[in-house]
């Protein structure tokens, strides 16, 4: 028996290496994963993870909007054979990626990269509400710690990732008595392409040698996020960046 | 004479902020006007940047009547035009500016965040984290030629570090204004330019406010303040960012001083 064995799964921004490797760890802990986003893109994922004798399957919506999303995983639960009871989002729009220096930001980027990613947190924690409700679950927001250090050239990317880690603190604060817990998961900056290293923010090097592999090294804290041995963790961030940030 | 405040008010020309001119957003009232205040008391010419200007102009009013220098320039911070007037309007009447203070906030009444429709959610970006970036965006220039003497801060709130039960969305939009200071610190360092946050607890209109309609709000927070009392927006608060934006806190960059008089005490 495996920590998610017969669980339905959201996972958004699986068409990434990050999401990619987490979708991987959540299907061999035994979870039926929805995969959100573009089925052409993801045909390679559902492929493999039905190669490991899972299951997946993949589903679009618009991420900013709700109902969609409700229906999406409406839908994902209805195939997959169960109720949604995890909600993993990892996805961000591509342009948030972009290193640009602030005085070169203007109202066009700032919009898609802060709206545009908050726009989705929100509507993701919305739906994840709608579904998760009934019978409680567990969602958990994939918020690099570069929302906690700050990083030059990145700043509506950092505003977005810590705005999207405080929204977690709050959706945790009210949806507790729901059953339904709510967490970050904190990878190194290497993680995604944002072309910013852990010794940017640490004077040591990462105490466990790197920031990791996607699905053996992050996966498996995901992996426990979202099983029932984390079910008294709301509200928290945990840094899986190899030992560099440290705080609090 | 004037020398260092005094108790009737006087403003100080030989104070650590003589002959630098900062911008306040909201400092009409509550916290930004404590602010406004307080740096104009240690010499700062003082742009109370308010919305409406029947606050802002008695703001400003207030400050001339000490015998120190500021006026006002109506301005709604989420409105990108706005923003660049007002600076401009600063650094033609002044010749510069060397302080911008984003602290005006619009939003914070009690809701679900199932609830949270689109309306709810842009008053609390567009004045928060909008108003950060037009705030950081049209200073920028001026902050960069104030070189070590240039300061940006940022008023944010402890539910920005540990969530917010009863003002959900309240929360993101005050921890992205950390993240904006935190990054905006490392990039504008090379400049000498310092960015940091207050997260301060004061007895505000809004405060009194969310005090009305929410009695265990009050009961609660007296109850985990360390030091038993609600802060006041100058002599507590502006104090704080008087210090931040003066020459003692030139090696401070990219932090958030809570000043909450020890409520949370979670950083």
């Amino acid at each position: 028996m495996r920590a998610l064995d017969g669980r339905v799964a959201v996972v958004t921004g699986a068409d990434e290496p990050l999401g990619r490797g987490l979708a991987l760890a959540l299907g061999d802990a035994g979870a039926r994963l929805a995969l959100v986003g573009d089925a052409g893109r993801l045909a390679p994922l559902t492929t493999e993870l039905e190669s490991r004798n899972g299951r997946a399957v993949a589903v679009e919506a618009v991420l900013d909007e709700r109902a969609a999303l409700e229906r999406a995983f409406a839908t994902a639960a209805d195939e997959l054979g169960g109720p949604v009871r995890i909600v993993v989002h990892a996805a961000v729009p591509a342009v948030a990626y972009e290193r640009v220096a602030f005085e070169d930001v203007d109202d066009a980027r700032w919009d898609a990269v802060w709206e545009g990613t908050m726009g989705a947190a929100l509507a993701v924690l919305q739906a994840s509400f709608t579904l998760l409700r009934a019978g409680g679950g567990r969602v958990v927001l994939v918020t690099p710690t570069v929302a906690m250090s700050g990083a030059a050239q990145l700043v509506p990317y950092a505003a977005a990732m810590e705005g999207q880690r405080l929204l977690a603190k709050s959706a945790a604060r009210q949806w507790g008595p729901d059953g339904i817990t709510v967490n970050c998961l904190a990878p190194a900056p290497e993680q995604v392409p944002i072309g910013v290293t852990s010794s940017e923010v640490s004077l040591a090097p990462p105490a466990l040698g790197g920031p990791g592999d996607a699905e053996t090294d992050l996966g498996p804290v995901v992996a426990f996020l979202a099983s029932d041995d984390a079910h008294f963790l709301t509200g928290e961030t945990l840094c899986a960046d190899g030992g560099v940030w440290m705080a609090p | 004479m004037r020398g260092r405040r005094r108790v009737d008010g006087a403003v100080s020309v030989d104070g650590p902020l003589a002959g630098r001119t900062a911008i306040v957003t909201g400092a009409g009232q509550g916290v930004g006007r404590g602010i406004a205040a307080a740096l104009a008391h240690r010499g700062a010419r003082v742009v109370v940047a308010a919305r409406r200007a029947e606050t802002g102009e008695p703001a400003a009013q207030e400050i001339r009547d000490w015998g120190g220098e500021a006026r006002c320039i109506v301005t709604d911070i989420t409105r990108a035009e706005d923003v660049e007037r007002c600076v401009a309007g600063t650094v033609e009447e002044y010749g510069g500016l060397e302080i911008m203070v984003h602290n005006a906030f619009q939003g914070g009444r009690p809701h679900r965040l199932e609830d949270v429709d689109a309306t709810l959610w842009a008053t609390n970006s567009r004045t928060a984290v909008w108003g950060s970036y037009y705030s950081a965006r049209f200073a920028a220039p001026h902050l960069r030629r104030a070189g070590t003497r240039g300061r940006l801060l940022l008023i944010t709130s402890p539910a920005g570090v540990e969530g917010s039960v009863n003002i959900p969305v309240y929360a993101p939009v005050k921890a992205a204004q950390r993240a904006i200071a935190k990054s905006l610190a490392r990039e504008w360092g090379p400049h000498g330019i310092t960015v940091n946050c207050v997260a301060p607890v004061a007895e505000t209109p809004a405060l009194v406010g969310a005090f009305a309609t929410n009695p265990v709000l009050k009961e609660r927070l007296e109850a985990r303040t360390a030091l038993g009392r609600v802060g006041d927006a100058e002599r507590d608060v502006g104090a704080v960012a008087a210090f931040l934006a003066s020459d003692d806190a030139s090696y401070v960059t990219g932090q958030t001083v809570v000043c909450d008089g020890g409520s949370f005490l979670g950083l």
